[in-house]
């Protein structure tokens, strides 16, 4: 059975009233199996909102969001969600860390322990298992942190700016990391950012979003080939996507 | 638990002491000006002791100094055991209730704000001289401290662990167990090494008001005898006192969360 993503009339208020404030929407999208969409746009725009109703944490006020035919009404179990404050606990070490979304399930450890050892590797965190992740730099703690919410081998990834917090060299090295990793899994991947290069780097579409409310611009599909490595990005045609977004940024006054 | 990097311990014994060995010195010195000062300026005898006659006169009297270390310590135990039994629990029911966030919550705060040792007469004219009054007192100078904390302990995780935990589909008890519990107890710790410093002041205290045995009881009747020399010597059982339940608190606290960022050795 296909696993793709629909939204259909999505919408979310804040508050009632006089005060509410429209957060996002109404937005429709169809995400296909396997795709890797960014939710591209300025902070406030609302791409975190979305995120969370996606995951059936947030309840949406108008519309529905519906993932492999059926509609998400609770908590999305089936999925892995990374934020930009990862959520490694400090009395785990790296691998305990990975293996906590294991045991919050209720799956067999013994069963995973190659998977663990395989995402680890590709990560190049194969040495530092063992440690503790106030041992690690704020890099190696997001790739960790890409482990555990991959680990229980989930149909469906949101990233909520998962590189946010991470300096400019260090997220160039995790962005690839992360292509690699996606390559693998072929998971559907929600990837929140701000960042346009980011964007065009990584994904198969880039949702470009708007603020107050938050609505989709467009969608422009990023015809370029996997992996997407330094070649790729100093081609003419990157730069064409890079600067076609920054055009209707610009339209908006954003930037 | 995960095993830590341990130095060999005559190392850290050795690098403990060479980091210690002003403070070392600065305590011997206290205590040297002390008993020299009392010579020097011809302090008599019944206002301060020279510490030599301290030791001399407290080595003396030590089967007394024993018991009475012995009655006070099962003060501080009990009052201090069941204000951990009791404020735990309660501290992580208000945390998750809104119905007790907003009854027992506001009333505990109050309470606070009280200064509990002014109950200890009341509590010994209903009582009597015995045991339960000053577990009663030491109860109350550790409950308090400790359901504070355990509330803030356990109310504030992260909004991104929480979204986790609910994402895994986990039940209350393993989200409990597995992410919940531990994260809070360096807080929950915070308030157990409170109480154990206010434990062994209550104890004191409640037996000043009324008592026929104990530390303070002890401290009390040797300083109108005019015995300063005894009465240090009953401090420092005391003192040695709550050192030994703040020690065996820190070193609960070590086993128990040696991640924690207080605990941890760089």
């Amino acid at each position: 059975m296909s696993h793709h993503i629909e939204f259909a009339g999505l919408k979310k208020v804040f508050g009632t009233g006089p005060d509410a404030v429209q957060a996002f929407g109404p937005v429709d999208l169809s995400i296909a199996e396997g795709e890797f969409i960014s939710l591209l746009g300025p902070s406030g725009c609302g791409k975190s909102t979305l995120m969370m109703m996606t995951s059936g944490l947030l309840e949406a006020t108008e519309g529905t969001v519906t993932i492999g035919g059926s509609q998400v009404k609770g908590p999305q179990t089936d999925i892995g969600v990374m934020f930009q404050d990862n959520t490694l606990v400090p009395w785990r070490t790296v691998r305990g860390n990975v293996e906590l979304q294991l045991e919050m399930r209720g799956k067999s450890l013994k069963e995973f322990s190659d998977k663990i050892d395989n995402l680890l590797a590709s990560v190049h965190l194969e040495d530092f298992a063992d440690r503790h992740p106030y041992e690690l730099s704020g890099g190696m703690q997001q790739r960790a942190a890409f482990c555990q919410a991959m680990v229980h081998d989930p149909k469906t990834m949101l990233l909520d700016e998962p590189l946010g917090k991470l300096d400019a060299m260090t997220r160039e090295r995790i962005r690839s990391d992360l292509q690699r990793l996606w390559m693998q899994e072929r998971a559907t991947v929600i990837f929140v950012t701000h960042s346009i290069e980011e964007a065009v780097q990584l994904s198969t579409k880039v949702a470009v979003i708007t603020p107050r409310p938050g609505t989709i611009e467009r969608i422009i599909e990023i015809d370029l080939p996997f992996p997407r490595d330094f070649d790729v990005k100093n081609s003419p045609e990157f730069a064409a996507y890079v600067r076609e977004i920054q055009e209707i940024f610009r339209g908006y006054g954003v930037i | 638990m995960e095993s830590f990097d341990k130095k060999p311990m005559f190392a850290a014994m050795k690098l403990r002491l060479q980091n210690s060995w002003m403070f070392v010195a600065f305590f011997i010195g206290f205590f040297l000006v002390w008993e020299y000062s009392v010579i020097f300026f011809d302090i008599p005898l019944y206002i301060l002791t020279p510490p030599s006659l301290i030791v001399e006169k407290g080595a003396a009297d030590l089967d007394r100094l024993l018991y009475y270390t012995y009655v006070t310590g099962t003060e501080v135990v009990l009052g201090y055991g069941v204000a951990v039994i009791l404020a735990l629990p309660l501290g992580l029911a208000i945390a998750f209730s809104s119905l007790l966030k907003r009854t027992i919550y506001p009333f505990i705060v109050c309470i606070e704000m009280v200064p509990k040792i002014a109950f200890a007469p009341l509590f010994i004219s209903w009582l009597g001289f015995g045991l339960l009054p000053k577990v009663i007192i030491v109860f109350l100078v550790c409950f308090f401290p400790i359901v504070l904390n355990a509330i803030l302990a356990f109310s504030s995780l992260s909004e991104e662990l929480t979204l986790f935990c609910r994402s895994t589909g986990a039940g209350v008890w393993r989200t409990f167990f597995k992410v919940r519990l531990p994260a809070a107890l360096p807080q929950c710790f915070v308030g157990f090494k409170y109480a154990a410093i206010n434990a062994t002041v209550g104890a004191a205290i409640a037996e000043f008001i009324g008592s026929d045995k104990g530390l303070g009881f002890y401290i009390q009747i040797v300083t109108g005898n005019m015995r300063p020399d005894l009465a240090f010597a009953g401090i420092f059982f005391l003192t040695l006192l709550g050192l030994s339940l703040f020690g065996i608190v820190t070193l609960a606290e070590r086993l128990l969360i040696p991640w924690h960022i207080s605990v941890r050795r760089t």
